[in-house]
């Protein structure tokens, strides 16, 4: 596990956190409204009271890291550099949109510049398919990371425990981003999963897991971090369970009268936008002029990306009989990051036998649970603006007790 | 600018809303985004914000009423610029209840109707072709199949008198092959196929999205069926034959003199008027005669020279033209083809022609001059290859041995088919039709 | 020149195209040190590695799921269904994942799902389907069912470089009863054109996989009686190669299909409606067809007999239509 792993956020970086907190809170405010304006054509899913794991775990992310983002993760798709207006026309179904109106959602992606992989309504299937954009960055030499999200809902399908699985034996550099937020539709998490902690499910692939308050996005920030180091330096795939609360219906059209009033309640007490903007006033790192300036340059971006959006053509026609096959509009390649050589006869060539079953036991991942990190920690120290006080030594403490023997228990 | 505020569709099955509360009332000035009204529906209520700023002008459903998606259940005196106003929202795919209201049958087909790449080319024979089973008079039914009864009308021969030694007595294709290669019918006629290509113009489509065609105040005229054959035509007609023009000029004084001085014996003797038209059509007939090319039709990779020299004449109608068609019009004299040519122009206008006086033209012409044009670049009536356009006949002062003349001239427009007429034969057919009208000698009394 | 066997045209197939392109891999169930159930893989990890050649657990949808995501980097993953029957395990990752993304957002996913797909060698209900017409139904694959050696190299080839995903259905019973001489350069083969296996004039008989043997055999028996029967070789479903069927019939006026594919559903109804809406006018007979029976694959001999076709019922409805 990555021994000094950089966790503090400075002043700056935490400024940027709020303005893309705020803007992805105001997006899908500004898509409410338009939905009830008849603007979207289709559905609408919005990730209010999550926003702080969206965000929170894509800033933690190198720049060639590859995601998938769910239909509830716009805020990761902000921070890797969608504007609004992208967002606003895939779900106002434009031909300006990034699929030029053939998909709606967060169905969109970008292979080559963000490295965003687009997801379908399937859930779990983007595990199996993250795992191999995990492994083929390996495999070409590259050491980047993948990330996904995935709902509480969605661990029960075949396709989470089919990739995890994978993921796992292969050592994929994977960190998949379990979003518990308490409802899958109507169907409350203990008639989903038969866990209290869903990290939990981690011990079954003998991953790394870790379990943070999905509300606090620094503490979010932190533990992506950790996470990521540890997947990118080999330690093999992290499963983040942030803890949170679904605070609308499943959809726009879902009125979520099965949710109890007492439950909203608390965890409105807990949003994750008021209370990173608690921190910040006290812990000075901003002040009035400040917080006016952001806000307002979120309104300005949006107010301006939704005037191209409503200004915005629908697709003609034609365009429904197009793009069905490839046949030579891309040009497919690798971007080698290592000698080709390497992966042709003779440097190729190995005994086509398995290692000795000693060896085999031995190489087996532990599957540690890594600390959480306390609320604030990290801001605590970066307040103080000369650097961090790193977790790792409480880190380091936490896995020492953590630690499995390298030969699995016989179970009944 | 009034701006329409909708009841919206708030779930993928819901299809109506009721109207609860309005929270302003007609006068109040209002924002954009700020709560309108509330409903209630089978999912969810809602609080519904403003489409745009302004004053809100009128409401039209009242509280308590249930309407369905789409709506209008308010209007808004919207403040100027269209950014703040919000373009008709896209119906989602089951309701489509769009502002233009005319039925618009033939419209609405249009615009149902797929786009160009048709699927498939078109069998050769359309309906006709049914099971394959045709009934004798005897009340026998005579059993084939799709191909024997192809061959059978390519070759114009009669199954009935046909034995047939297939499945079941069946006439199959070994059948039909030998009563072809028996000599037992005439020799092979271009058949329904080359015809139907003429019909085969298609759906009529656009070419902008019908919301641009639909804006302001408009009213909305559903073609007749006139209407529509002549646009499917015309349209087939320039996608299949690529069009070049060859213009000519011809001297008509010494026909119009010939013409001031007979006219009037010429009516009285023959009791049918005297117009320009039966000078062009012998000019046509003789230079058709001299370049048989232009005389054709094209079927695919084949060139189909007709022996007969059909004129059509384009005829112009209320709302649309018709060609009726002057056959064997070489065999014609002049007074033979004055008559045909008057005959049909009455008949035409009072719509007596018959089906089989509209077919099988070679040649067509037409006569935009009539209407004062000085020239005109027609669509070739197909199956012909080309079209003769006549101007109208004005003085003109015009340059002969150096010296200026004032001359009766008209324009001539030879519109043609380059697949099967080249631009040498062209003007040559039309150097043609120029000496024809200018060295006039034939008597026409 | 060696005769070589379809399944060693695979493997040669998979090779080459390891040795000439780093970006292909292999992923499936037991490939690696065991070389493949039905060894066609034999050989390829011992020459280019653990990392190119992987071994998977069992999970159909975690392989071609990671195959897609591999793709996204620009990789050519080939994936190993152990048996096609199989490939329903990962149905909605084929259709859903692969099939629709460049549709949906531009991103082609040049992938290689592959594996021995029909039956006549008593494997049952679950090891001898014939799986094609799910994903012919599904817009953005290809689906090809080479029956040849030749073909089935170089159509392998052809299904590595291209860059959609090709479903590649091997016929088991042919992987080591047809032999042939392969060139000995590198070739390809081009997916969506059929192949004409043998002239005719009296009607056409198309068909693909082990029924194109059955067919020439057919063929064979009724050219001593005087009819002459054109075969096609479809190769590959979809796209379908409607021309050369169409031209087909076009000359002969009657057409019979052939697949070991239950009847309903199959190509042949597909083949059937193509020819009535584009060649009406030429058909001087019925469209026949000669299927399997519209029920699971019967694992006892005589059961699975009578379930599949075979080159005397395919001769006796082909002499039916000639003579119509």
């Amino acid at each position: 596990m990555a021994e000094s792993t950089e966790i503090a956020l400075n002043r700056e970086q935490q400024l940027e956190l709020y303005y893309f907190l705020r803007l992805n809170r105001s997006l899908e405010e500004q898509l409410a409204r338009l939905f009830r304006q008849n603007q979207i054509v289709g559905g609408l899913y919005l990730s209010l009271g999550q926003e702080a794991i969206s965000v929170g775990t894509a800033y933690a992310l190198g720049p060639g890291d590859w995601i998938a983002p769910m239909i509830r993760n716009v805020g990761a798709l902000l921070v890797r550099g969608y504007k609004p207006r992208g967002i606003l026309t895939q779900y106002m179904a434009r031909y300006t949109s990034p699929t030029f109106g053939k998909d709606t959602t967060s169905h969109f992606g970008d292979l080559h510049v963000r490295h965003v992989v687009s997801p379908i309504s399937m859930l779990g299937d983007l595990i199996p398919v993250m795992t191999g954009v995990a492994m083929g960055a390996r495999y070409i030499g590259q050491k980047t990371v993948a990330m996904t999200w995935i709902g509480d809902g969605g661990t029960s399908t075949g396709a989470f425990h089919e990739g995890l699985n994978l993921a796992a034996v292969q050592k994929a550099p994977l960190v998949l981003v379990v979003e518990n937020n308490q409802w899958a539709y109507s169907t409350p998490v203990a008639r989903q999963v038969p866990l209290v902690d869903l990290a939990d499910r981690a011990r079954a692939y003998g991953i790394a897991s870790v379990v943070v308050d999905g509300n606090d996005v620094v503490a979010v920030y932190g533990a992506a971090k950790v996470a990521i180091e540890h997947a990118r330096s080999g330690g093999g795939p992290v499963l983040i369970e942030a803890k949170t609360m679904r605070m609308c219906g499943h959809a726009q059209h879902d009125a979520a009268e099965y949710v109890p009033k007492e439950m909203l309640e608390q965890w409105k007490a807990r949003d994750p936008v008021a209370r990173f903007e608690r921190h910040l006033t006290e812990q000075g790192l901003w002040d009035k002029r400040t917080k006016e300036a952001l806000d307002a340059r979120v309104q300005r971006e949006i107010a301006e990306d939704l005037a191209f959006a409503e200004s915005s053509p629908f697709p003609p026609p034609e365009l429904a009989e197009q793009g069905v096959y490839c046949e030579g509009c891309h040009e497919i390649a690798p971007v080698w990051q290592r000698p080709v050589e390497e992966l042709l006869p003779p440097k190729s060539s190995v005994r086509a036998e398995w290692p000795s079953f000693a060896e085999a036991a031995e190489g087996r991942p532990g599957n540690a649970r890594m600390p959480a990190l306390a609320e604030g920690q990290t801001a605590r120290a970066a307040a103080s603006g000369n650097g961090a006080r790193r977790g790792r030594a409480k880190a380091a403490a936490k896995r020492k007790s953590a630690r499995r023997p390298a030969r699995p228990k016989a179970r009944r | 600018m009034a701006v329409d505020v909708i009841m919206p569709q708030m779930g993928e099955s819901i299809f109506e809303g009721t109207v609860t509360k309005w929270l302003k009332k007609p006068g109040d000035k209002i924002e954009r985004d700020e709560p309108l009204f509330e409903i209630s529906t089978d999912k969810v209520d809602a609080e519904i914000p403003s489409p745009a700023a302004g004053v809100l002008k009128e409401i039209k459903v009242a509280e308590g009423q249930t309407v369905p998606i789409q709506t209008v259940v308010a209007v808004i005196d919207a403040a100027g610029s269209a950014a703040a106003a919000v373009s008709p929202a896209p119906a989602p795919a089951p309701a489509r209840a769009e502002a233009p209201t005319a039925p618009a049958a033939p419209a609405a087909k249009a615009e149902a109707k797929p786009a160009p790449a048709p699927v498939a080319p078109r069998p050769a024979a359309p309906a006709a072709a049914t099971a394959g089973v045709r009934g004798d008079g005897h009340g026998r039914r005579i059993h084939s199949s799709p191909l024997v009864r192809r061959l059978a009308r390519e070759n114009s021969i009669d199954l009935e008198t046909l034995t047939g030694t297939g499945a079941g007595g069946r006439i199959s294709k070994k059948d039909i092959l030998a009563a072809i290669a028996s000599g037992g019918s005439v020799a092979a006629r271009p058949g329904v196929p080359g015809t139907a290509g003429a019909q085969a113009g298609g759906p009529l489509e656009n070419a902008v999205p019908r919301e641009r065609i639909y804006f302001g105040s408009y009213e909305v005229q559903p073609m007749t069926a006139m209407r529509q054959k002549i646009a499917e035509h015309m349209v087939a007609s320039k996608r299949v034959s690529p069009h070049v023009y060859s213009i000519e000029e011809a001297d008509m004084t010494r026909i119009a003199q010939l013409r001031a001085r007979a006219k009037d014996e010429f009516e009285k003797r023959n009791a049918v008027k005297l117009t320009f038209m039966p000078f062009f059509l012998r000019a046509c007939v003789q230079a058709l005669r001299a370049f048989p090319t232009v005389n054709a039709s094209a079927d695919g990779p084949n060139v189909v020279l007709h022996r007969e020299i059909n004129l059509g004449i384009a005829v112009a109608l209320d709302g649309g033209l018709i060609v009726p068609v002057v056959r064997n019009a070489d065999e014609k004299n002049f007074l033979g083809l004055q008559r045909a040519i008057n005959d049909f122009a009455e008949r035409a206008r009072s719509k007596k022609l018959k089906p089989e006086e509209v077919q099988e033209s070679t040649f067509s012409i037409t006569n935009p001059g009539t209407y004062g044009g000085l020239m005109g670049l027609p669509v070739i009536n197909q199956p012909n290859v080309a079209i003769l356009g006549i101007g109208a006949i004005q003085k003109r002062p015009i340059v002969i041995d150096d010296a200026i003349a004032i001359r009766s001239m008209v324009y001539l427009t030879l519109s043609y088919d380059h697949r099967v007429v080249d631009g040498a034969i062209a003007h040559q057919f039309m150097g043609k039709i120029k000496a024809a009208l200018e060295g006039w000698n034939e008597e026409i009394l | 020149m060696a005769q070589v066997t379809y399944l060693e045209a695979i493997r040669q197939a998979l090779d080459e195209e390891m040795a000439r392109d780093p970006s292909v891999v292999l992923i499936g169930e037991d490939i690696g040190v065991y070389g493949g159930a039905f060894k066609a893989t034999e050989g390829l990890l011992a020459r280019y590695g653990w990392e190119r050649v992987i071994d998977t657990p069992i999970s159909e949808t975690a392989i071609v799921g990671a195959a897609v995501g591999m793709s996204y980097l620009g990789l050519r993953p080939v994936a190993e269904m152990q048996f096609m029957d199989f490939i329903v395990c990962c149905f909605n990752q084929i259709a859903n994942y692969a099939a629709k993304s460049h549709y949906r957002w531009g991103a082609p996913v040049p992938i290689v799902v592959r594996g021995p797909s029909g039956g006549g060698v008593h494997g049952g209900p679950f090891h001898s389907a014939n799986p094609e017409m799910y994903f012919v139904h599904t817009p953005g694959l290809k689906v090809v069912c080479p029956a040849t050696p030749r073909d089935a190299k170089g159509l392998l080839k052809s299904a590595i470089r291209d860059n959609n995903p090709v479903l590649f259905f091997e016929h088991k019973f042919l992987y080591r009863r047809v032999k042939e001489e392969l060139p000995s350069e590198d070739y390809s083969v081009p997916i969506g054109k059929a192949a004409l296996r043998r002239e005719g004039r009296n009607l056409t008989i198309a068909s693909y996989g082990a029924m194109l043997h059955t067919c020439l055999d057919a063929a064979g028996e009724l050219e001593k009686e005087g009819v002459e029967a054109e075969v096609i070789d479809l190769r590959t479903l979809l796209p379908l190669d409607r021309e050369m069927i169409l031209a087909s019939v076009r000359k002969t006026n009657k057409l019979l299909v052939v697949h070991e594919d239950t009847r309903t559903g199959g190509i042949a109804g597909e083949i059937a409606a193509v020819v009535c809406e584009e060649a009406f006018g030429d058909l001087d007979g019925p469209v026949v067809r000669v299927t399997s029976l519209d029920t699971p694959v019967p694992y006892s001999p005589p059961l699975e007999e009578r379930f599949l076709p075979n080159a005397a019922r395919i001769a006796d409805a082909a002499r039916r239509l000639a003579h119509y």
